[in-house]
């Protein structure tokens, strides 16, 4: 994976700390001849539309009216701002050329003092920065494939020494090592967030770590947990910060080693708990080994162990942990129970590039998920408990409405995906924009629960028959049949475009067998030497009993799709008469 | 850079006088956290040893102007952190070839011992 580094100063320091800090992926870095922004920019070298790109520029430099200001000559702010949208417009004309591109805020070295008092009143050096950088936000806002970073926040964890006037002299840097550690720690983050590998599950432990005191031993009434109490206070600030979390999106599991019944009264019962059991998606409080039991929550989540974030108080919990599941991350974790809401606050693991209306309802959607399952194990066969379901699946064509969400699921899913393709927002669009193709989206819900856009299918026309380029699906529905839907729904389209056959590759991963199973069970013929499945066209695919197939009315206008107009009205009636 | 001038300075180490031997110990200790702050920006192989005859710079050296930079500075700061004291460490050229203080750990080690300040400095490892 590329990184290119453009910038007005040397960044070389940084590409250092990126390539050598063992962390995966492993980044080649390619540092612009500094001083060539804009030409790296918008002519990069040895580029590709994979490549990521970061932009990090002194604001004296990027805005000659800024360097007025400090100079202290006349300058208008109006030239400031119209400057700085110059510089966003460079920043959208280069987002073709990479997959994402990371730009870092403007800061000044805290050695500029400004005007003193004045500083932060109108013309003040603190108010144009301030400006410049709220200027530069809100030019970017709907760029999906460029970020701002706050480099801000990384000089305020070096302190004083983050700019250094001696490594400015001698080479061109202006900054201090440290900051640069925060900058790759910082930029490490983004890129998983654009790839979607951030954590998805935090399991926590109870005793000393969510709650001061073993629950066993004192029982739920005498926990040291808010009161007027400096550390029943920091534990209350700790489940807030887990909470935090939770509405962002990311699940929250226990494992504990209690008597369950125990534990849950105290989760129940003690009035400044903030975290109750419906907040957590699932947990295993018993004796057992407790990297055991994070296996086991992962399989229950459907989840990976490299989604997963284990807490603990305890080091000989942790060291376990990390020795018997290494993809699981197990950060250390201080003595000092007043850091441990700090310490999670400042955890880069999480970082999102998209925050859909999935993410902040995933909690809801498990929680109806384990209600589902309850009913599977009620109803006497797997065929009954889908027809209870009563499931509806809408199909939407990529719009701007749903694409943030097509591309987070295209990016984030693992084991139900076909080929495993990842694609950039600006990459996707243009795929779809191409003759011939076409991706639909699937939201799912069923009589507990909207699941929420859930599923993509995209498929490339050939000259006799269709290819399908993505089959994806989260393991959120994953054995409801909606598997068997989306291929009915193709197999319907293509035989009124009167395809002959529907075709699909699969390209296998370490992760996605349950695919493969699921394609060799799905009635096409499969060629082992071309891993290929193949359905005629002849013969209906069979859409599976109860489920419905719909399509919102109100689509057209937003939709992303080809300019090529024959073929795409034949493919939008067929859409109709399948949905109909 | 010739190895003469990084000689020069290691005879003064072998020199110490008993009183001083803790000092010298408190500035390698620097030196070596220092080491392992500029390591993490350093591929395995141009990894500096934390050990007196480790090479830094010049003829046999492992870094190149951008880490020693880099290691000047943080050893700079930790100097100031452990004796109170800020020291400039580029006041004798560290890039001439005639200057040999950054040639290995002990002849650094024996440079700073002599820079002002550092002698008279109560260390906070004291």
């Amino acid at each position: 994976m590329k990184l290119h580094l453009i910038s007005d100063f040397n960044l070389e320091t940084l590409g250092h700390y990126l390539e050598n800090d063992g962390s995966s992926p492993k980044l080649s870095v390619v540092a612009a001849p500094f001083g060539q922004v804009f030409p790296a920019l918008l002519q990069p070298s040895q580029s590709s539309p994979s490549d990521f790109a970061l932009v990090w520029t002194s604001p004296e430099k990027m805005v000659p009216a800024f360097a007025a200001a400090l100079d202290n000559t006349a300058f208008g702010e109006d030239g400031v701002v119209a400057e700085v949208q110059q510089f966003a417009d460079r920043l959208r004309a280069a987002q073709k050329h990479f997959r994402a591109i990371f730009v870092v805020s403007w800061t000044l070295s805290p050695h500029y003092r400004g005007n003193g008092i004045l500083s932060l009143k109108a013309g003040g050096l603190r108010q144009v920065l301030l400006k410049m950088n709220l200027t530069l936000a809100q030019e970017l806002d709907d760029c999906r494939g460029i970020y701002l970073l706050d480099g801000q926040r990384w000089m305020e964890e070096v302190g004083k020494s983050s700019y250094s006037p001696k490594l400015w002299y001698l080479t061109k840097t202006p900054f201090h090592g440290n900051v640069f550690r925060q900058a790759a720690g910082d930029l490490r983050a983004a890129i998983s967030a654009v790839l979607g590998t951030s954590k998805k599950l935090v399991v926590v432990d109870l005793d000393n770590t969510l709650w001061d005191g073993v629950v066993g031993d004192l029982g739920w009434e005498s926990l040291r947990l808010g009161g007027h109490d400096y550390l029943g206070e920091a534990f209350v600030d700790f489940q807030k910060a887990l909470k935090s979390l939770r509405n962002r999106g990311i699940l929250l599991a226990i494992a504990s080693k209690n008597e369950e019944s125990v534990a849950l009264e105290a989760l129940n019962k003690h009035p400044e708990m903030v975290l109750r059991p419906d907040d957590f998606s699932a947990w295993r409080i018993n004796w057992n080994d407790k990297a055991a039991n994070i296996a086991e929550l992962a399989t229950e989540l459907n989840l990976g162990l490299e989604s997963i974030v284990f807490l603990d108080d305890n080091p000989v919990e942790r060291a376990r942990v990390r020795e018997a599941l290494p993809e699981v991350y197990v950060p250390e974790w201080p003595d000092d129970k007043t850091l441990f809401a700090s310490n999670l606050r400042a955890l880069n693991c999480f970082d999102s590039a998209y925050v859909t209306a999935e993410d902040t309802s995933r909690h809801q959607m498990y929680a109806t998920h384990k209600q589902r399952e309850q009913l599977r194990q009620r109803v006497s066969s797997a065929e009954d408990w889908i027809l209870s379901l009563e499931t509806e699946i809408v199909v939407e064509e990529l719009s701007n409405a749903n694409c943030a969400r097509v591309v987070q699921l295209l990016n984030k899913t693992n084991q139900m995906n076909l080929t495993t393709r990842r694609l950039a927002e600006a990459e996707l669009r243009a795929w779809v924009r191409q003759k011939n193709r076409t991706l639909w989206a699937f939201r799912v819900k069923d009589k507990f629960g909207d699941s929420g856009l859930t599923g993509i299918l995209s498929l490339e026309i050939e000259s006799d028959g269709a290819l399908i380029t993505d089959f994806v699906l989260s393991c959120r529905v994953m054995g409801r049949n909606v598997e068997h839907s989306m291929l009915a729904f193709a197999a319907q389209h293509c035989t009124a475009l009167r395809l002959r056959e529907l075709r699909a590759d699969y390209v296998p991963t370490a992760k996605n067998k349950p695919c493969f199973s699921f394609w060799m069970s799905s009635g096409f013929a499969y060629d082992e030497k071309e891993n290929r499945f193949t359905w005629p066209l002849t013969r209906p695919y069979p859409s599976p009993d109860g489920i419905t197939i719909r399509q919102p009315e109100a689509m057209e206008g937003d939709a992303v799709r080809s300019s090529e107009p024959v073929l795409l009205d034949a493919q939008t009636a067929s859409l109709k008469a399948i949905t109909n | 850079m010739s190895m003469e001038g990084i000689k020069s300075f290691e005879p003064a180490v072998k020199e110490a006088p008993a009183s001083g031997s803790s000092r010298l110990e408190a500035v390698l200790k620097v030196i070596y956290e220092s080491v392992s702050e500029l390591n993490l920006q350093l591929p395995e192989g141009q990894r500096i040893e934390k050990s007196p005859a480790a090479v830094l710079f010049g003829a046999g050296g492992k870094l190149d102007s951008l880490a020693l930079a880099n290691f000047i500075v943080i050893t700079e700061q930790k100097l100031d952190e452990y004796f109170g004291c800020r020291v400039d460490l580029t006041q004798d050229d560290p890039f001439s070839p005639t200057t040999g203080h950054f040639g290995t750990i002990r002849s650094l080690a024996n440079y700073i011992l002599k820079l002002p300040g550092i002698q008279d400095s109560p260390s906070r490892t004291d």
